[in-house]
């Protein structure tokens, strides 16, 4: 298939997996922010935390740009402001971060983006598929944050949650198992594991068995939807030690780091017609042989935060592996696009 | 001061005579720990509480949580959980007192049980008559001499409380069986948190969400000692069962096993839940019915929901039960008489919770002087639950008074009477979003395994009818969500402070993903033309 395609339909994966998941995280910080007690002051998956996971500009734009005008394109949270002046609330960052069209990471900009893409890929992805999706930017930008803000931006990420859920079920229904498919799910899974692995780095404190505390665990398993399978598979309490290595290892939950990683090997040795010679293969290969040795073995390696670190440096080889196998050819032609 | 209370929704608020309002002061103004929630709610208006009251309903339904209630024709049809959308608040030094005393209680509570099948001391000492322990339809004799692990036979236990017209907190019930309402808890301050997270703003609220958790570590802590993690199942009736919701929830929420009676079998006085890979030994049961029905062996023969030689594996010590059975006779409406000496006795502390007035009415002089009072007084039939048969005096019609007088000379002993209290009151919402003065009660819930804790608050169920004081969900009450505030001396949870944790820089990584394009181009123009595999760029 033509590069350029594969390119769009990985990017259209990974746009609609990056607004799912910040969706659920906002809605699980959302949620601890107001239901929680001052002893989860300490949590780390606070609004601060969420922008250092989006990696997002710090402040609003427009607004405070005394401060954050000069903020490179860094894709890192600056330092956050001082205590003193405030810490950015859940009313700041939700809205930049929920429906703001002029903000790239919000969950409508993803949106946006992942229907452009759509649009040019109509002959490649079903009907349906490219139906659903069009509702979906339409329905979002019918929203009024304003409103939703007040009212709770809960129906908000409930419809980005059930809207997604509905495209990958059509994929699942009416896509063609071919090499598109591949590329499509690749993105995806690779963005979902990414997302992951940044929210278990900022939130994990460097020492998880001794800063240990309940109200942040929970708040993490909330923002990756994982509290109910995590109390299915795991019997001890929600503490950030057991929440992290089973978002990081548990091969059976499927929005596992380990999972998503299986998955993204699966995708790509189905696309590629070489995989036993294809680098982002092979690595993704020694990855999950490496997670599962950590997993059996988890004193062989250092801390988790050198784990996570690893991990995550290691998916940005993978994909940049991807870019150089497959999407190479097109990237001469993508400054056009 | 009316100018103070003129805009809305709290214009025309007015607290019943006698009562006292838990958000409001007696001139209309706003009780200092709630001012923050009442200037948000005059903020919001009318409008918006109606509204959220909308979303409310729908979300509900969507998730079915919902209320089974028989209309005025008699059939039976759900409806969403009624949840009021103005939460109760309680200040942090109240509710410190609350716990104390409700703590307090349930160590003396549990003592008694103990006490009753094994020394009988509170007996020997002349304080609760032997008769009226044995006469009570909960006492269990097959659990005679049984102790079970830790001798915590309390694990779960919710007492109603009630405020009155002085302001001072009174137990009004114990309930150490099956208590329910927890789940609402949970779903009210879910709810609460998408509905109106205003609200919040300007107050810390204790968390609830830990319940589950809390009890799961109660119930493992009392399973007989195990080589692996003990297994722990809830145990209920069936989905018939008009707290099924709260039972799968809490299953749900603790990622154990829901059974029924068919899923346990008991071998060689050990007990077991069948599984696809065969038997597998229980070690707690969390059980939510009560002990008539547990075991056809020993309790009533007819019962199809029990488990046959349950008893048995629960004297031989192979499996713990939660609540241990046989706790029935402790919450006792007759018994509930002796708790503050109870308290006394065993402790020998004095009460920091007061109980409401209560006359037993097997003493002639006692009960002579109950009849003449009638019309002032609640009587209540000693060994029902829910709401059951209550007669409330100043409700009463002449001919029901002389009817209750009747049943009273018939038997004493199965109905006891006390004063009547004055419920508090807290703004409620009406269908157009106004808020009125409606009476209600607390019911906090306390987990007893190695030691007592308490989840900040409990369910505030409300009175939807005005001047109504009965509470009841089966009977037209609603709830609402109660908050607890923190005032920084938390000491709920046990667990070090957790230290102030700064989110360290993530290394700049291309895939931030929403700059995916625009990185793409740029990269593009920094590479070698042909695209080779020059990665190192950064």
């Amino acid at each position: 298939m033509l590069a350029r395609i594969a390119q769009e339909l990985f990017w259209l994966g990974r746009d609609l997996a990056r607004a799912e998941h910040t969706a659920r995280m906002l809605d699980g910080v959302f949620h601890a922010d107001v239901a929680g007690d001052p002893s989860d002051q300490g949590i780390a998956l606070g609004w601060e935390g969420v922008l250092a996971i989006i990696g997002a500009r710090a402040p609003a734009p427009g607004r405070k740009s005394d401060r954050g005008g000069e903020d490179g394109h860094s894709g890192v949270a600056r330092e956050p402001p001082p205590r003193a002046t405030g810490p950015l609330g859940r009313s700041e960052v939700a809205r930049l971060l929920t429906l703001d069209p002029g903000t790239p990471a919000s969950v409508v900009s993803c949106v946006a983006r992942a229907r452009e893409r759509a649009r040019t890929l109509r002959d490649v992805i079903s009907t349906e598929m490219w139906e659903a999706l069009n509702t979906f930017h339409l329905s979002l930008a019918g929203l009024d944050m304003e409103t939703a803000l007040i009212a709770g931006p809960y129906s908000a990420y409930q419809e980005v949650k059930e809207r997604c859920a509905l495209f990958w079920g059509l994929v699942d229904r009416t896509m063609l198992r071919d090499e598109s498919r591949s590329f499509l799910e690749a993105g995806g899974r690779i963005e979902a594991g990414d997302m992951v692995l940044r929210m278990l780095r900022v939130a994990v404190p460097p020492e998880p068995e001794t800063g240990g505390h309940q109200g942040g665990a929970l708040a993490l398993l909330h923002a990756v939807g994982g509290f109910q399978a995590y109390r299915r598979a795991v019997r001890s309490a929600p503490t950030v030690g057991p929440v992290a290595r089973f978002l990081l290892y548990d091969g059976a939950y499927p929005g596992s780091v380990a999972s998503s990683v299986d998955a993204l090997h699966t995708a790509l040795s189905t696309a590629d017609a070489q995989p036993r010679s294809s680098p982002p293969v092979l690595r993704l290969g020694r990855l999950i042989a490496d997670l599962e040795l950590q997993r059996r073995a988890p004193d062989a390696a250092g801390g988790l935060d050198e784990t996570l670190a690893h991990v995550q440096a290691e998916l940005e080889r993978v994909d940049r592996d991807i870019d150089d196998r497959y999407f190479a050819m097109a990237l001469a032609v993508a400054v056009h696009v | 001061m009316d100018e103070l209370i003129a805009t809305p929704p709290i214009a025309g608020y007015r607290v019943p005579a006698g009562c006292c309002d838990e958000l409001l002061e007696d001139d209309g103004r706003p009780r200092p720990h709630a001012a923050p929630l009442m200037a948000t709610l005059t903020r919001l208006g009318p409008e918006a509480l109606a509204a959220a009251g909308h979303r409310r309903d729908t979300i509900f339904m969507q998730q079915g949580i919902t209320f089974e209630v028989a209309g005025t024709d008699g059939e039976r049809r759900d409806r969403a959980w009624p949840l009021d959308l103005v939460p109760r608040v309680l200040p942090a030094d109240e509710w410190t007192g609350i716990k104390r005393g409700l703590a307090q209680r349930i160590r003396a509570l549990n003592a008694f049980v103990d006490d009753v099948y094994h020394a009988h001391e509170i007996v020997r000492a002349g304080i609760v008559p032997w008769s009226l322990i044995v006469s009570r339809p909960s006492f269990a004799r097959p659990v005679h001499g049984v102790r079970p692990p830790g001798g915590v036979y309390c694990h779960v236990s919710g007492c109603d409380l009630v405020r009155g017209g002085d302001g001072r907190w009174r137990v009004l019930e114990d309930n150490v069986r099956t208590p329910s309402g927890i789940s609402y808890v949970l779903e009210n301050r879910l709810a609460m948190t998408r509905l109106l997270p205003e609200l919040f703003a300007g107050h810390r609220v204790r968390a609830v969400n830990h319940y589950p958790s809390l009890l799961l570590d109660a119930l493992q802590s009392v399973a007989p000692a195990a080589e692996v993690e003990p297994t722990v199942v809830v145990w209920t009736p069936g989905s018939f069962n008009a707290a099924y919701f709260e039972h799968a929830f809490l299953a749900r929420q603790m990622g154990v096993e829901l059974v029924e009676a068919g899923d346990l079998v008991v071998r060689d006085a050990v007990c077991y839940m069948r599984t696809t890979a065969g038997l597998q030994r229980v070690h707690t049961i969390y059980r939510r019915l009560d002990d008539d029905f547990i075991d056809p062996l020993e309790f009533r023969p007819d019962s199809m929901l029990g488990v046959p030689g349950l008893v048995r594996a629960y004297r031989a010590g192979t499996v713990a039960i939660a609540n241990a059975i046989g706790t029935g006779v402790a919450d006792d409406k007759a018994v509930y008489h002796f708790v503050p000496e109870m308290i006394r006795f065993y402790l020998a502390e004095e009460p920091i919770l007061d109980n409401v007035p209560t006359y037993l009415l097997t003493d002639q002089t006692i009960r002579k002087h109950v009849l003449g009072r009638l019309g002032e007084l609640v009587v209540k039939p000693t060994s029902e639950s829910g709401g059951k048969g209550v007669f409330i005096g100043p409700h009463a019609s002449a001919q029901e008074r002389s009817r209750q007088a009747e049943l009273i000379e018939q038997a004493p002993e199965r109905f006891i009477a006390q004063e009547l209290v004055h419920l508090s009151t807290v703004p409620t919402e009406t269908e157009d979003g106004r808020l009125v003065p409606r009476h209600v009660d607390l019911r906090p819930f306390a987990v007893f395994g190695e030691e007592i804790r308490i989840v900040p608050g409990g369910l505030t169920r409300v009175a939807l009818r005005e001047g109504s004081m009965i509470v009841n969900s089966s009977q037209g009450g609603g709830s609402k969500d109660t908050w607890v505030l923190d005032d920084g001396s938390s000491t709920e949870l046990a667990t070090g402070t957790p230290t102030a944790h700064r989110p360290p820089r993530l290394p700049d990584i291309r895939y931030g993903g929403w700059h995916g394009q625009e990185q793409q181009q740029q990269q593009t123009h920094g590479r070698p033309a042909g695209g080779g595999p020059t990665a190192a760029k950064d």
